[in-house]
């Protein structure tokens, strides 16, 4: 069953339009990833479903209509967003960082947390510290794990290798994966190691400056000769 | 010894006003990043409605209330209204617009309370020729007292508020990060507005504080105290509300210590040219004032 489906999703910046009309769909328990070069639209596409950027066209989130909500409502509706730069609280401890993730919820937020920090040791070692301490990698274990705080049913993750070191990328593409086959937390994930985001996703979606050019099973994308030689390094 | 005490004692209250409008500004600037030069002409106007309502038969302590709540309204208003559209089309503006709030509310308190000589201003606190302690020969005042016990559990308060409520780490992590604030469905909007407001409340009671001291309200009643509060604001750093409360109280100690011992061409006149120097020597020498944070982040 389709949870996020966009048709014909238009975005700007100013005068220059960006996204010049994307569908995109992402089923419940779906890892879903888009690939791109630089330029394509593809954070751009991100920001739109998140509302962090102006939009039209549609996107329905589980059945309602999403493109004219604020991002301070999407977030309530079910959608999270891990956004490129990974936008940790730079002056808040580890702690409140998760903490504020879940500003949405009313509940006790206090198991969540100890899970996180189960999830990632590092992060439960420097609960205490300024997030804008942390090295890259923990700021995007911090990142992805604020965006779970506020149990969300899409995780929306933006180059979350962006400048990590090969294994710690590995490490956190661990925790996507079973997140999404052990959880059921649907995913869409934009990623510049396409090598890596195949192995993970279930279907692929090609963006070239602002269109989606080929999109199919991961399987079948990255058996196409012609993607791999555009995009897979042959 | 008695001088130096007495300085000391009078200091701290004055201090304690400085610090309250001090962590005003800071409130607003760790929101928005921006320095509201009408602060002080806010917190006056509201001691005129507090000066008012008690006027009409309101208890004095009631006014006060209501004028902090009128504070809110007003700077939260302020803030949803004028400051937010131009903030969004030019940030410099907003140096600019309060500047003309600064002035619009100057003439409009001018305007409606016109009288030269001003208006007798009621303390909270028992201010009597007799009302006072001696501690060591120096005469410690209730009406100080008063006011150094009300501004710090204010502050204490607002510490409170800031590092053990929910919504006062929705402020911070809107100061720190606004976009992604929004991501995790912080409403920035209402929280910058409240942000506005709180710090416009806690000016109306450093003005009410004021007047009861000096006894006298007129339009002009926050001109110095503006002037000290911000050199507060920039001494402690302007994004550490510690950092303004300290830098408050010892600059209330240092005006009465300057006035009281330094040789007749300081004294009374030129004490506020001391603290414009002082905000000068902090931003040439430590822009980031005694306990503001550099922004370090590592990449």
């Amino acid at each position: 069953m389709s949870l996020l489906r966009t048709e014909g999703l238009r975005a700007s910046y100013g005068q220059v339009d960006v996204l010049l009309g994307i569908d995109i769909e992402v089923n419940e328990g779906e890892m879903v990833v888009i690939l791109g070069a630089n330029g394509a639209g593809k954070t751009t596409t991100m920001r739109a479903v998140s509302g962090t950027v102006a939009r039209g066209g549609s996107v329905v989130f589980d059945g309602i209509e999403i493109v004219s909500e604020s991002a301070e409502a999407i977030v309530r509706l079910g959608i999270a967003h891990v956004p490129q730069g990974r936008g940790t609280f730079a002056d808040l401890t580890v702690e409140e960082n998760l903490r504020i993730g879940a500003y949405i919820r009313q509940d006790s937020v206090d198991s969540d947390i100890a899970r996180w920090f189960k999830t990632f040791p590092r992060l439960g070692e420097r609960k205490s510290q300024k997030a804008g301490s942390l090295s890259g990698g923990e700021q995007q274990m911090l990142a992805i794990a604020r965006a779970l705080m506020s149990r969300p049913r899409l995780l929306l993750c933006d180059e979350p290798s962006l400048g990590l070191a090969p294994l710690i990328t590995q490490e956190l593409f661990g925790v996507l994966k079973s997140l999404n086959q052990e959880e059921g937390l649907s995913v869409l994930l934009v990623e510049q190691n396409a090598n890596l985001a195949l192995k993970v996703a279930h279907r692929v979606y090609l963006l070239e400056t602002g269109q989606v050019v080929a999109s199919g099973s991961a399987e079948s994308i990255a058996g196409d000769e012609r993607i791999r030689k555009a995009y897979l390094g042959g | 010894m008695e001088r130096l005490l007495q300085y000391v004692f009078d200091g701290l209250s004055f201090g304690a006003i400085y610090a309250l409008l001090a962590l005003g500004l800071v409130v607003v600037f760790r929101g928005t990043g921006h320095l509201n030069f009408a602060q002080g002409e806010m917190a006056m106007f509201c001691t005129f409605i507090i000066w008012q309502i008690n006027e009409w038969g309101v208890p004095l302590i009631l006014a006060v209330a209501i004028g902090m709540l009128f504070g809110f309204v007003l700077g939260a208003g302020t803030e949803a209204t004028v400051i937010r559209s131009v903030a969004k089309k030019s940030p410099g503006g907003v140096f600019v617009v309060s500047i003309a709030l600064f002035l619009g509310l100057n003439s409009l308190a001018t305007m409606i309370w016109d009288r030269a000589e001003g208006y007798t201003m009621k303390s909270l606190f028992p201010n009597k020729d007799v009302d006072f302690v001696r501690i060591l020969g120096a005469e410690w005042r209730y009406k100080y007292i008063g006011v150094l016990i009300v501004a710090l559990a204010l502050m204490g308060l607002l510490f409170l508020l800031f590092s053990k409520t929910k919504f006062g780490l929705a402020m911070r992590s809107v100061a720190s990060n606004p976009e992604s604030a929004r991501l995790v469905g912080v409403p920035s909007g209402l929280v910058l507005a409240s942000s506005w407001g709180i710090a416009a409340a806690m000016g109306a009671l450093s003005g009410a504080l004021v007047g009861g001291i000096n006894g006298q309200l007129t339009p002009s009643l926050m001109f110095s105290v503006f002037i000290y509060a911000s050199a507060a604001a920039t001494l402690g750093g302007l994004d550490s509300p510690g950092g303004a409360v300290i830098a408050g109280l010892s600059i209330g100690i240092g005006e009465q210590l300057v006035a009281g011992y330094a040789p007749g061409w300081i004294g009374q006149d030129l004490k506020l040219s001391v603290a414009l120097i002082l905000i000068f020597v902090v931003l040439l020498v430590k822009p980031s004032g005694l306990f503001g944070s550099l922004k370090v982040e590592r990449v």
